[in-house]
């Protein structure tokens, strides 16, 4: 474990209330009925990650790592306690969501990188080898409701890896397209995982995080236990 | 600080590309429609309504013409925008940027069509000869009002809608209604002076009267009437403001 001493995200006594709504409430229900049901998906979680930490985030199903991962993210906020980021997150979840049908591969190219943060300068240096990564020849310039699932996934993780991120996230394990493209995949993201970047895994794989990562949350409903390597 | 405003603004038009991009896409008559709509509609209610009523407006067609573009502006959008946030539910859940960005790229590419419309519709207004020095500032005046007042209901609604989705619902029932409490088929003047105060809870009284009064030489909206359609423009823009900051940091949790 080296440290920097450079803090990436610091979570100090995080909890996150969840209002559990079996249908989605109605205006009137709400004066109606007043208060909901609600439930903690996470309780007091405090943790600090450094710059350079490789950390593999674990726990059975419903432990709330996916909460943790979407709080560190900034996807959502905390009831209470605070959250403080450093540098630009991009996680690699729902990789072919956002895109639009209608727009052309480079078009896509173009708006998914914005919303991961890229400035359109950022993205028009980057834009040859985007699309030489993700090697749908012609299709490129075709609109999106031609392209197949797998070319989807691929123009999105070619985006997702060219924006740069200081802290890249994970969710579960990711598989991109045909073998060909799994293998370019997975030797970019350990190329990524290996240049120093903090990254943060969320997995039931317990091999991966031993071979991948130095730092182990273990999540056990809504609380939060660490190992080190 | 600057790059991040930078970057606000190129994500909102590259947003906003998206939406006219895609707007008419696969139509034949392609961005025609934005100026056959309120086409059809004019040749209508001007058709029918002149029936019913005792004083006729003066250039009847044009004053309807300038209304109908500028209500279909407000209704489109707050139409649109109000689901607007759960259809974008993937972008929401997939990657932090400024979620205000999704109403008001909406709101901006509504603006866009309705500013090529008017355009076009200036061409026969010329021949008119009712535009004059004043008319510019009336038009820019009433321009204000009617922009800060749809991107006010148009961020408040989205909000809401997350979390109620009866909103939405609530929001096409009123439309409907809305439209006949908006001074676009009828002149003010023929209104009994003791409702006017409902007029006067509804902004685009003011914003629809002082296009009219620019374009074809209608009644300019009265002060009362005028400084209370301001001030509730004003604080309806306030509370979306509010209301959708407060909401969009847990937007993810409803969608």
């Amino acid at each position: 474990m080296k440290h920097n001493d450079k803090i990436a995200i610091q979570l100090t006594n995080v909890s996150k209330k969840y209002e559990i709504h079996h249908e989605k409430p109605t205006l009137v229900e709400k004066f109606v009925k007043g208060r909901n049901e609600t439930f903690w998906a996470l309780r007091g979680i405090n943790l600090t990650i450094y710059r350079g930490d490789r950390i593999g985030i674990t726990g059975p199903n419903g432990s709330g790592k996916t909460t943790l991962l979407k709080i560190m993210a900034g996807i959502t906020n905390p009831t209470t306690g605070s959250v403080t980021r450093c540098g630009k997150v991009v996680s690699l979840i729902d990789l072919e969501a956002g895109f639009h049908e209608d727009l052309t591969g480079v078009q896509n190219i173009y708006l998914n990188g914005m919303l991961l943060g890229m400035t359109k300068h950022e993205i028009e240096k980057e834009l040859r080898s985007i699309i030489e990564f993700t090697d749908i020849g012609q299709f490129i310039d075709v609109p999106l409701f031609t392209y197949s699932f797998g070319m989807k996934l691929r123009l999105g993780f070619a985006v997702a890896i060219h924006s740069n991120p200081d802290i890249l996230m994970l969710d579960e394990g990711l598989s991109v397209g045909d073998a060909k493209f799994r293998r370019k995949s997975q030797a970019v993201l350990k190329r990524l995982i290996s240049s120093g970047r903090t990254f943060i895994l969320a997995t039931h794989a317990v091999d991966f995080i031993h071979e991948h990562c130095d730092r182990i949350i273990t999540l056990n409903r809504g609380a939060a236990k660490e190992t080190s390597l | 600080m600057s790059t991040n405003a930078r970057h606000f603004f190129e994500l909102l038009w590259g947003m906003t590309e998206k939406e006219l991009r895609a707007r008419y896409k696969h139509t034949a008559f392609g961005f025609l429609w934005l100026i056959a709509n309120p086409l059809l509609q004019m040749l209508i209610i001007g058709f029918i309504f002149p029936l019913f009523v005792k004083e006729p407006v003066r250039h009847y067609n044009y004053f309807l013409f300038t209304g109908l573009l500028a209500w279909n502006f407000f209704s489109m959008s707050l139409a649109k925008v109000t689901p607007s946030i759960v259809y974008e539910r993937n972008l929401i859940k997939k990657a932090v940027f400024p979620r205000a960005v999704i109403p008001v790229s909406i709101v901006l590419s509504n603006l866009i069509n309705y500013i090529t419309a008017f355009s076009l519709f200036l061409i026969p207004l010329t021949f008119l000869g009712t535009l004059t020095v004043l008319s510019f500032w009336y038009f820019t005046g009433g321009l204000a009002i009617l922009i800060v007042f749809t991107t006010g209901t148009s961020l408040l609604s989205s909000a809401l809608n997350v979390r109620y989705r009866d909103v939405n619902f609530f929001v096409q029932a009123i439309l409907i209604i809305w439209f006949y409490a908006t001074p676009v088929v009828y002149a003010l003047n023929q209104i009994p002076s003791r409702l006017l105060w409902l007029w006067r809870l509804n902004p685009l009284t003011s914003a629809i009267q002082l296009m009219q009064a620019a374009l074809v030489e209608s009644e300019l909206p009265g002060p009362a009437m005028l400084a209370s359609n301001i001030g509730i423009t004003i604080a309806v823009a306030a509370i979306g403001l509010i209301v959708f900051s407060q909401e969009s940091r847990n937007f993810d949790d409803w969608l």
